[in-house]
């Protein structure tokens, strides 16, 4: 990174270089080492097969066994697997869902639109809290299957107003035109709506995404089988509890841990720097407009 | 008719004046049907019994119908209060009908609620009342909101305040049935939010109730209230634990309100001042990066890194540079917990804070910058005249979209706490997990009124917080 910096300022000579510009640029690098540091010392650990002493910041003993062990136990993959499928199929569903009720919420002249979206938006004033909804999920014998951690987070009427915020940027006259040449309803939504909306489908579905991989809460709530666990929840239960699995003793169970924080968060760390705008998409869209 | 602007005289099915183009508005004419039947179901209902096929029935007084029990006083409230619907609605005050109405139900649902809970004895069925009942309060506060939904529509209207909207001679059901592909693309959504969202507001009824995980639910009023507030003798216990946990929420959550607004001013206001961009671009992407990364895997990076013993890179640090002689506890210190978890907040979330700061900042015409600079204005003159004011309203925007969320707080404690730090760092979420999954004989009724009276606070937040910003920046959070 200082690399970087050389070079834009050596290229670009008639810039004067300030005692406050400097200052910040040391300052911005200090900050990006602040957040990189934690991240490179749990990777450097994963590393390495003696890890265990704080100091370092480069492997004594260069070893991929931590990661062949998570790829080849059962156990350990297991979980990624469930982690795979669980943000795979809650993402569809997030999507079909907000699609679809976004759509239904711009139609301003339908009967009942206001009655519908004072519903969903009741739902982000008030709740019925964590006991009633696990007392639900009891009831539609839920707990213990897959679906209890899918379907609660696939409705989220934040991010269903986030894609009719889109949806509205799209002008009134397409869809006029469009009634007007005979299409129904779902051909305008298929041919019109839909892709027009690309980059709202992107960013909004990044944000399930992000949120069915990260989810730890509905897991611990709805699920006590251990075969159905996340990979957040196995990943937790082996730093806190130093629930390893057994070896030969030629890792430190300090390696392992690392090296599963590592595996939890390298799908984002690997999409995110392409993805970024849409994220900075979302953020911007939900709090500037209506 | 006459005009009310120009007291021209309009033909009978204009929609606007011919002379002064002001809009009509009809004589009123409301749905006060659907209301009306709405409350002639709920009376009939209230003529059937509640409860049937119950000895216990046989003492009381059957003729009270669903009220048979105990509360004859209530039934007459509530169906006075239905009497009360229809004639408003006879009279043309269809649109008060709905507080009538809604009175009902309420009245309605205490009582149904005493009834299911207190005499949850074997051998007795529910009557036919409920279903009729709750059917007929559905319709008539559906009907009653239409029509206070059409009021206030055509109050606007009467106003200037929203155009005539031309739907054709359209009824009601011809535009039922256009949009009908419509209704069929949102049932799956309605049907995801009445399962996982309204539901469990239904289920809130288990406040009132002593409820033991696998036995039926028993009524106790309002006894578990009087529990959290320390106005009974018998638990001071529950009632510590729970102020102590409401304590916390909003100290925990509102000092890191405060720190991670202000750290993300600072940052973007000093980032904004950075001239090359790639190495602004960088820095964005490194400090959004924290951002991604589960409360899990933050919690665990922090444990490695904060831990006692020797692979803790922090004490390893401060002890090789002898600033301390031995490990410092971080997670299991009651003084240092809060000091580390604000830590934690601001290194995860403070660069994807600046998003919004940012977008604002890159907002300023830089020819105000270049004016003032003529103008002899130096770095913090420029900062304290244009840069601060501009930025005030996105400001006080993060810090009221934030507000409203101040009692959610509980995957960022629960990863983080652990048993020996309660005292300091228990929040109410992490207390109705752990009275309500901790094992032993949990009542699911108080952690449930618990988190009735933590919904109701919310609740009152949001709406403070959406008045806030209505006054503020025009328009609201929700």
């Amino acid at each position: 990174m200082e690399d970087n910096v050389k070079k834009a300022v050596y290229v670009k000579p008639k810039r004067k270089i300030t005692p406050f510009g400097v200052f910040n640029t040391i300052l911005f690098i200090f900050i990006s080492f602040l957040i990189l540091i934690p991240i490179w010392k749990v990777l450097v650990d994963s590393l390495d097969a003696a890890a265990g002493y704080g100091m370092r910041l480069w492997p004594q003993k260069f070893t991929f066994g931590a990661y062949e062990m998570i790829l080849t136990r059962v156990d350990l993959y297991r979980p990624f697997l469930i982690s795979l499928l669980v943000t795979v199929v809650g993402t569809l569903v997030g999507l079909i869902l907000s699609t679809l009720g976004a759509y239904v919420l711009i139609q301003w002249d339908m009967p009942g639109r206001n009655l519908f979206s004072w519903m969903l938006l009741f739902t982000m004033l008030f709740n019925g809290g964590m006991i009633p909804t696990y007392v639900v999920m009891m009831d539609l014998h839920l707990t213990d299957t897959l679906w209890s951690v899918i379907l609660p987070l696939g409705i989220n009427v934040y991010n269903l107003v986030l894609m009719r915020n889109f949806f509205e940027g799209i002008p009134a006259s397409l869809y006029e035109s469009a009634k007007l040449d005979g299409c129904s309803p779902m051909g305008i939504f298929f041919r019109i709506v839909l892709p027009l909306s690309k980059a709202a489908l992107a960013a909004i579905g990044l944000m399930f995404a992000v949120s069915y991989w990260n989810d730890y809460t509905n897991f611990k709530l709805y699920i006590t089988n251990n075969k159905l666990f996340n990979f957040q929840m196995k990943l937790r239960s082996m730093v806190m509890e130093s629930d390893l699995p057994m070896d030969d003793g030629s890792l430190s169970p300090n390696t392992l841990q690392n090296a599963a924080i590592i595996v939890a968060v390298i799908p984002f760390m690997i999409l995110y720097p392409f993805c970024q705008d849409y994220f900075v998409k979302g953020v911007n869209v939900g709090a500037v407009k209506e | 008719m006459l005009c009310k602007t120009c007291n021209a005289e309009i033909p009978k099915k204009a929609t606007r004046c011919p002379e002064c183009g002001r809009a009509v508005v009809k004589p009123q004419k409301y749905l006060y049907p659907i209301a009306v039947t709405g409350a002639v179901i709920s009376f009939v209902g209230g003529l059937f019994p509640a409860i049937q096929n119950s000895d216990a029935m046989k003492k009381f007084n059957p003729a009270y119908g669903f009220m048979n029990y105990e509360q004859p006083m209530v039934w007459y409230l509530f169906m006075l209060l239905l009497v009360a619907s229809m004639l408003l609605c006879a009279f043309k005050f269809e649109k008060f009908s709905i507080i009538t109405t809604v009175t009902a139900a309420v009245v309605y649902g205490i009582t149904y609620n005493n009834i299911c809970m207190r005499h949850g004895a074997p051998g007795m069925q529910n009557g036919l009342a409920g279903p009729i009942i709750i059917t007929g309060t559905i319709v008539g506060v559906i009907g009653a909101f239409i029509n206070i939904n059409k009021f206030i529509a055509d109050r606007k209207k009467e106003k200037g305040e929203i155009e005539y909207q031309y739907t054709g001679n359209k009824t009601i059901w011809q535009r039922i049935y256009i949009y009908r592909g419509f209704y069929l693309m949102f049932l799956p959504v309605l049907i995801f939010v009445l399962i996982f969202n309204y539901l469990p507001m239904a289920g809130l009824r288990f406040a009132f109730t002593d409820y033991y995980s696998g036995k039926e639910p028993v009524y106790v009023g309002i006894k578990h209230f009087v529990d959290m507030f320390g106005l009974s003798t018998l638990s001071k216990l529950s009632h510590k634990n729970f102020l102590n946990a409401f304590t916390n929420t909003l100290s925990l959550s509102i000092i890191k309100l405060f720190l991670n607004t202000f750290m993300a001013v600072i940052i973007s206001l000093l980032l904004n001042e950075m001239v090359v961009l790639r190495f602004k671009k960088t820095v964005q992407t490194v400090i959004y990066l924290p951002h991604f990364m589960s409360w899990v895997v933050v919690a665990s990076i922090f444990k490695l890194i904060l831990s006692a013993s020797d692979s803790g890179m922090l004490n390893q640090m401060l002890m090789s540079m002898e600033l301390i002689d031995k490990p410092i506890e971080f997670l299991t210190s009651e003084n240092l917990w809060r000091g580390v978890y604000y830590v934690v907040n601001i290194w995860k979330d403070t660069g994807w804070g600046t998003i919004l700061f940012l977008a604002t900042l890159s907002g300023i015409s830089p020819e105000l910058y270049e004016a003032a600079q003529i103008d002899g204005a130096n770095r913090f003159n420029r900062l304290r005249y244009i840069t601060l004011p501009a930025l005030a309203n996105t400001i006080i925007t993060v810090f009221i979209l934030n507000l409203a969320k101040v009692m959610n707080l509980f995957e960022s404690v629960f990863v983080m706490y652990n048993p020996s730090v309660y005292e300091v760092s228990d929040v109410l979420q992490t207390y109705i997990y752990r009275q309500s999954f901790s094992g032993g004989t949990a009542n699911y009724g108080y952690t449930t009124a618990v988190g009735l009276f933590k919904s109701l606070v919310s609740c009152a937040l949001v709406l403070a917080c959406n008045r806030a910003s209505k006054k503020i920046r025009g328009r609201g959070i929700v």
